[in-house]
């Protein structure tokens, strides 16, 4: 196995290329299922179904047949899928042509010495209704392709033909004996003579057009173009130079453009495109060949894994096609679906799969087996760590204070308008204080988060809402308050109030906590503050103190109502529990203060992202 | 149009008379495969619903060996006659009863036909009577009756036997009698030799204390083995001695001995001798003797082929079978037997030594899972560019389908199943249940295919993805290299794959899979999700709502609401910006919505079993599942409609109704470039094809917009005249005057369907038209109750 060249191996698709049939020479045909890339069968000795009493007899042992070329023929283009309806046509050494019936494992017919001295080629049109065999005696047969009936012969040269081919509408034939020669089929007239191939040609087809024929011959490093609508003699139109003699040619013409494929005998293949002839011949082939790094990099003992059969199946689009390729090793060859694009070169990758390696081979595969194991990732319950956490939709909040809920409520109109049944029920935004500092190592979408992923709260602010050493939230009783306000600088205690009137006014913090503060700051460093600044900061302040002491009684009595409707909602649907109840309770422990801060906790409802409707955005003005 | 995907295991199988060929009914054909290679050489077509058994004539004289004819019996009802070999239809025998079983027996008695003296030949079947379902009651409906095959009819009155459900009917080899098993029962029967056609036949009872799964008769001697669902073999020996023999009038005067005695015999059970043999740990569904009588195999769920030594009770075994084994099948050579399997697959086994020397396998057959376990949909996941579907299977494995070859490709290990457009990449979820609350863990795991698409090797795992909740949803981004999972848990995760090739000695492609982003939507849980043919747009539901999301970026874009119940399927429609949502329940809705909009563009109230849209295309195929009401009166067994629309249009353009659509998937698959021409019609190659497969995993491959009936299994219905579409308010004109009458929307446009429907259908014409010019509900009620009963006797017939 290991001296085997690709030359010496008979390959053959199935016409739906599911199957494909291998002889390497020992006289045993094997079929691999192309798609699971498994051997399917082996055929051995054939016996005919019928005569089984016959060759039984004759038991000479599938090593001493050869066989020289091999075909699969579909009879129906229109059940290529049917296996039943092709057939494994065989030619051998002695001169006999068989047929296989793959599917039932059958031999379906056979034409014994039908060619003294060897078969060399068998050929078909596309319809199949008959085949053409060639071989050394220089004959060409006709035989019925269902029955095995011999319909005719005739002498196509005096010479042995090395090759012969069929064009697809089955009118004419061309043979390989020397020199190509063609013929008409119907009455065998010989039509053209092409010159230029003196030794035995190896491959030859015509294109699907029947314009062309390409052929290679043993030992040329090209592959010949020749026209078949020319004069009497012709040569070769143009070449097609490839590194290598070829060992198989296919090609494929849409609209006028011409695509061949051809595999050398290092089992490289070759794609040509032109969109003419003279494009063609000028074109330099695109290679796919079979990277031998990641394989053995020496040979082993001569195999090397190769591409050994292709099949163009059709034109993707322009200047690139889909190509089934057969490649490895002989002993398991793998089945790739591919588009070859023209001009990208393309290596394919092997494995070594199937193959007895000697033990420092197989040694080195176990390492990598290892390798590919260690190369799986596990990852646990924390797998989210570095997620991106999501970046909530919130309109101009922080740019415009007054226009926020209006903004945010034709927002969210867009989709509560369209939104199929949201008329029932409206649905009511509420603060969510009482929650916006619990989970904040959660996922939730709370509020805070959302703030400070947008820059609203920057970190520092809200991060500690300690200003030189108060701690804001601590709740302390007024009198320590008083005693830490009085000891301050005068310098700090402005900074301090101009600090807290911006985290009252923007909302920031708890009206509950800030409002103490800057009522005994007032009062303690009231007397200081004479500077500009300070007066205009305390007028807006006492314009804002004014404004929400009127905004007061609404307000509470839309906390009231809101109360009612939400105990309502709560009690009819559970569902409703994710929006948190609003949470207005006043508290009277610091209402010993002037007008300001009797209305700060109303100030804290801050709002859901998406569920405002019309009455909260009533609320602010 | 291609079909595949068929059962090979729904009936038991027969060897031709050579052991060259073994027929295996699949689905409504008959499949004729080759012993040597393992391939299918031809099929017989004709039959119109399940064929549940096929019989070989068994060859009268060695010359005829290489006769090839057999006779099939099929649910629709027929039973028919074929020569395999060419193939071809040689008789058709309507006996208008569905055939659960056939048995010929006396194929021995029947001289060749050239002898000059006819001879008519019966089979014996179990069928169900649906005609008599007024006077009788529903237990004895199935019957087993007597048919005179030659005559081509059944024999008149005569009723052997009436059974709670359709029982396989099994004969002696060596046609003498047959039986039935029936609960803890043996009936059998015994065949009278010539047979004439009045001619009564006996019956004999024998009685076990379990529930008898199996029964199998001896060829030579008087012996019926039969097994348990406990696991037992029992064998009877000289069965009906008493009753037979008196029958046959040969004076038996030594009428045995009542105090003789029967050891192991129940009651007055009319045996000799029963005796019991236990291997199996579950119940036997394999039982056969061999041909010379002096081995019995039998076989169950363990998956283990046990040949029992019959007169000394030693075993020995077949193991590692890897499947339960349904049915044994000896073959007319030695040396061949074969063994049909619950995982869809016949081993032809080599005889006196048990080796599996083809293995003949189709599509995985559909696993059930734990009901506590739901929402992962279907496990059915399709590769849009291959043609290839994979499907989760019984133990925890993927098999690759291909669907244009119908074969299968490669097996992976796993549960649920997501395939990356361009099928290099797969992600699976699995599940392991927590027993007794501990050791529930659920894992997401990323593969990516190798060089050759055949194998898939792991990448990443994920233990716990979502914490301790389930997964609802595993879709891939267009681009193959992002995936979101979404949970019952109230959060998705995108996952993105982070592609480094690693260049040590070899050039090898390393994937890893991380999470890029979390996200969730006031803590619902997400029941599905989607992304956008162009990636751009990640849609996930949260339970009623459809919130939509910029993958890259986490961000929130929209939220569209609300359905009526949750939503479990997600499908952008190609390149055109509609999505359409599928939510079930009791109150189930196929909702289309606009996204330019973002506004609900339409919707009908339909149980959807599943949504399929092809990436480049404005149209979108749905599966509903159709109530059972309107599935009695007009679909004849139908229980599903696939419904072809346009995303713009509520009308559907084309409807198929096709069977088994619980379970079922749908998927617009490319056209393959080697399939093309077969597919084609006149000339021109659909661009896409819509691949439907239904709960059994049968698939049938067709093209949507050719217009001439490229039929389902049922012819379709265009351009419907009459719209039952509901409209955007969810009401219709009748419906919503007169109160709800739910099955009529959907009955309409499949009237027609009906072959024998009245010409003119009133009611069809009643109801379009604009509500305030409806006639009035007298003379509504009295035309429709005619059709109804129309219909009634039509179908009757």
């Amino acid at each position: 196995m290991g001296s085997l060249n690709i030359r010496d191996v008979l390959t053959a698709f199935s016409p739906s290329l599911d199957y494909f049939a291998i002889s390497s020479g020992d006289g045993r045909i094997k079929i691999w299922d192309t798609l699971k890339g498994q051997i399917q069968t082996e055929f051995a000795d054939i016996v005919s179904s019928e005569a089984t009493n016959i060759y039984a007899k004759a038991e000479r042992g599938h090593l001493s047949i050869d066989y020289k070329c091999m075909k699969w023929l579909s009879f129906d283009k229109k059940k290529k899928r049917k296996l039943g309806s092709s057939l494994l046509i065989l030619g051998t050494g002695s001169g006999d042509v068989l047929a296989l019936d793959v599917s039932a494992g059958q031999l379906k017919w056979k034409v014994s010495d039908c060619h003294p001295g060897g078969v060399s080629a068998i050929a078909f049109a596309t319809n199949g209704s008959c085949i053409y065999s060639s071989g050394a005696d220089g004959m060409i047969c006709k035989i019925d392709s269902l029955t095995g009936n011999l319909l005719g012969k005739f002498r196509a040269s005096t010479k042995s033909i090395s090759c012969m081919a069929v064009s697809c509408d089955g009118k004419t034939l061309v043979r390989a004996a020397g020199q190509l020669k063609s013929f008409d089929c119907s009455n065998h007239k010989k039509i053209q003579k092409f010159t230029g191939h003196p030794g035995s040609v190896r491959c030859m087809i015509f294109t699907e057009d029947g314009k062309f024929i390409l052929s290679s011959a043993a030992a040329e490093r090209y592959i010949a173009v020749w026209r078949t609508d020319g004069g009497k003699k012709q040569s070769a139109s143009c070449v097609l130079a490839m590194e290598h003699p070829a060992v198989f040619v296919d090609s494929k013409c849409v609209n006028g453009d011409i695509y061949v494929l051809a595999i050398s005998e290092t089992g490289v293949c070759y794609f040509w495109y032109g969109q003419d002839v003279e494009a063609l011949c000028n074109a330099k082939p695109t290679k796919l060949s079979i990277s031998l790094e990641d394989g053995l990099s020496k040979p082993h003992k001569g195999a090397l894994p190769k591409i050994f059969a292709a099949k163009l199946q059709g034109v993707a689009k322009q200047a690139s096609v889909h190509a089934f390729l057969a490649h490895g090793l002989l002993v398991k060859p793998l089945f790739q679906k591919m588009v070859v694009q023209y001009g990208a070169d393309m290596l394919l990758s092997s494995s070594q799969d199937g193959v007895l390696l000697p033990r420092s081979q197989s040694l080195n595969k176990s390492k990598k087996g290892l390798d590919s194991q260690n190369r799986v990732i596990a990852l646990d319950r924390a797998n989210a760590e570095d997620a991106a956490l999501p970046i909530p939709k919130i309109f101009y909040l922080h740019e415009e204070k007054e226009d926020r809920h209006r903004s945010l409520s034709v927002g969210t109109d867009d989709v509560m308008t369209d939104s199929i049944d949201h008329g029932s029920q409206p649905k009511f935004v509420d603060g969510k204080d009482a929650s916006i500092k619990l989970d904040a190592d959660s996922k939730a979408l709370c509020m805070e988060d959302q703030l400070r992923s947008l820059g609203i709260l920057d970190t520092c602010n809200s991060d500690s809402i300690v200003f030189d050493g108060i701690n804001l939230e601590a709740n302390l009783p007024p009198k320590k308050m008083r005693a830490a306000i009085s000891s301050m600088e005068p310098g700090d205690a402005h900074k301090l109030l101009e600090d807290l009137v911006k985290l009252w006014q923007s909302r920031s913090c708890s009206g509950k906590y800030v409002l103490p503060w800057i009522y005994s700051l007032l009062l303690t460093h009231g007397h200081l503050m004479s500077q500009e600044s300070i007066t205009q900061m305390l007028n807006s302040l006492l314009k804002n103190t004014k404004s929400r002491g009127l905004a007061l009684q609404p307000l509470l009595q839309l906390s009231g109502r809101l109360q009612l409707v939400t105990t309502q909602i709560d009690k009819a649907a559970q569902s409703r529990s994710q929006y948190s109840t609003s949470d207005h309770k006043m508290d009277e422990s610091e209402d010993d203060d002037d007008d300001d801060d009797d209305d700060d906790d109303v100030d804290d409802v801050l709002y859901g992202e998406e569920d405002e409707s019309q009455i909260s955005s009533d609320d602010d003005n | 149009m291609m079909r595949g995907g068929r059962s090979l295991v729904s009936s038991p199988p027969a060897f031709s008379n050579d052991a060259k060929k073994l027929l295996v009914c699949t689905s409504n054909t008959v499949s004729v495969f080759s012993t040597v290679t393992g391939l299918l050489i031809t099929s017989l077509e004709g039959h119109t619903a399940l064929v549940t058994s096929v019989i070989v004539v068994p060859p009268s004289n060695p010359a005829a060996k290489v006769l090839c004819y057999c006779w099939t019996a099929s649910l629709d009802g027929t039973i028919r006659y074929w020569d395999f070999s060419l193939p071809e239809l040689m008789k058709t025998i309507d006996i208008r009863m569905p055939i659960f079983s056939m048995v010929i027996p006396s194929f021995l008695d029947v001289p060749a036909e050239e002898n000059g003296k006819h001879q008519d030949l019966f089979a014996y079947v179990s069928i169900e009577d649906a005609k008599e379902t007024q006077e009788r009651t529903k237990a004895s409906r199935r019957q087993i009756r007597k048919c005179n095959l030659s005559k081509s009819r059944l024999v008149g009155r005569l009723i052997l036997g009436e059974t709670r459900k359709p029982e396989v009917l099994t004969v002696s080899p060596s046609g003498k009698f047959f039986g039935i098993r029936n609960k803890c029962k043996l009936h059998i029967w015994k065949v009278l030799d010539q047979g004439s056609e009045r001619a009564a036949v006996r019956k004999i009872t024998l009685h076990h204390t379990k529930k008898i799964t199996v029964i199998a008769f001896h060829p030579t001697q008087r012996i019926i083995a039969a097994g348990d669902v406990t696991g037992r073999i029992l064998t009877w020996r000289g069965f009906g001695n008493r009753a037979f023999a008196a029958s046959n009038g040969v004076a038996d005067q030594k009428l045995i001995n009542v105090q003789e005695d029967k050891p192991g015999v129940r009651d007055n059970d009319d045996a000799d001798s029963c005796s019991t043999w236990h291997w199996h740990s579950a119940e036997v569904n394999v039982l056969s003797f061999s041909s010379d009588g002096s081995y019995l195999y039998s076989g169950g769920k363990e998956g283990v082929l046990v040949v029992w030594q019959l007169d000394t009770g030693k075993k020995k075994f077949l193991p590692r079978i890897g499947s339960p084994l349904l049915y044994f099948i000896d073959s007319p050579d030695p040396t061949l037997s074969s063994i049909s399997c619950a995982d869809n697959q016949i081993h032809l086994l080599k005889m006196p030594s048990m080796g599996i020397l083809k293995t003949i396998s189709g599509i995985k057959a559909p696993c059930c899972y734990p009901d506590m376990y739901e929402g992962l949909g279907n496990g059915i996941a399709f590769d849009q560019t291959a043609g290839i579907v994979a499907v989760r299977t019984e133990n925890y494995c993927i098999q690759f389908y291909s669907l244009f070859d119908d074969r299968g490709v490669s097996e992976v290990i796993v549960t649920s199943v997501a395939l990356s457009i361009d099928g290099s990449l797969m992600s699976t979820s699995e599940v392991k249940l927590a027993e007794e609350g501990i050791g529930g863990l659920v894992c997401l795991k990323f593969w990516d295919a190798g060089s050759q698409n055949k194998e898939f090797s792991l990448s990443t795992i994920v233990y716990e993805p979502h914490r301790d909740a389930g997964i609802s949803a595993v879709k891939f981004h267009p681009s193959g290299n992002m995936v979101v999972s979404s949970s019952f848990g109230g959060d998705f995760k995108v996952w993105k794959c982070n592609h480094d090739v690693i260049q040590n000695d070899q050039m090898r492609q390393n994937f890893s899979w991380t999470c890029h982003a979390v996200g969730s939507y006031k803590k619902k849980p997400m029941t599905a999700a989607a992304f956008s043919a162009d990636g751009s747009v990640l849609a996930v539901a949260a339970e009623t709502l459809i919130t939509l999301w910029n993958p890259y970026k986490n961000v929130l874009l929209a939220v569209l609401g609300e359905t009526l119940t949750p939503i479990v399927n997600l499908s952008f429609v190609g390149k055109s910006d509609n999505l359409v949502a599928a939510s079930c329940g009791s109150n189930p809705q196929l909702s289309v919505w606009n996204m330019s909009k973002l506004s609900l563009s339409w919707s009908y109230k339909l149980h959807i079993e599943a949504v399929a849209s092809a990436v480049d295309l404005s149209s979108f195929a749905a599966l509903v599942l159709l109530p059972e009401s309107s599935k009695k009166t007009t679909f004849k067994g139908m229980d599903g409609v696939i419904l072809l629309f346009n995303a713009t249009d509520p009308v559907p353009t084309v409807i198929w109704s096709v069977r088994k659509a619980k379970g079922g998937a749908l998927c617009f698959v490319q056209v393959s470039p080697s399939s093309v021409e077969e597919i084609s019609i006149d000339g021109k190659a659909p661009e896409v094809l819509l691949a439907y497969m239904n709960g059994d995993h049968e698939y049938v491959l067709f093209d949507p917009y050719c217009k001439d009936a490229r039929e389902v299994s049922v012819s379709q219905k265009e351009g419907l005249a009459a719209h039952d579409h509901k409209g955007q308010a969810g009401q219709y004109g009748y419906a919503s005057i007169y109160g709800e009458l739910p099955e009529f929307d959907r009955k309409r446009p499949e009237a027609p369907w009906v072959p024998s429907f009245p010409s003119d259908r009133p009611w069809e014409t009643i109801f379009s038209g604009s509500s305030h010019n409806l006639p009035p509900l007298t003379k509504l009620c009295s035309a429709f109750l005619e059709s109804l009963l129309e219909k009634r006797t039509a179908a009757a017939e």
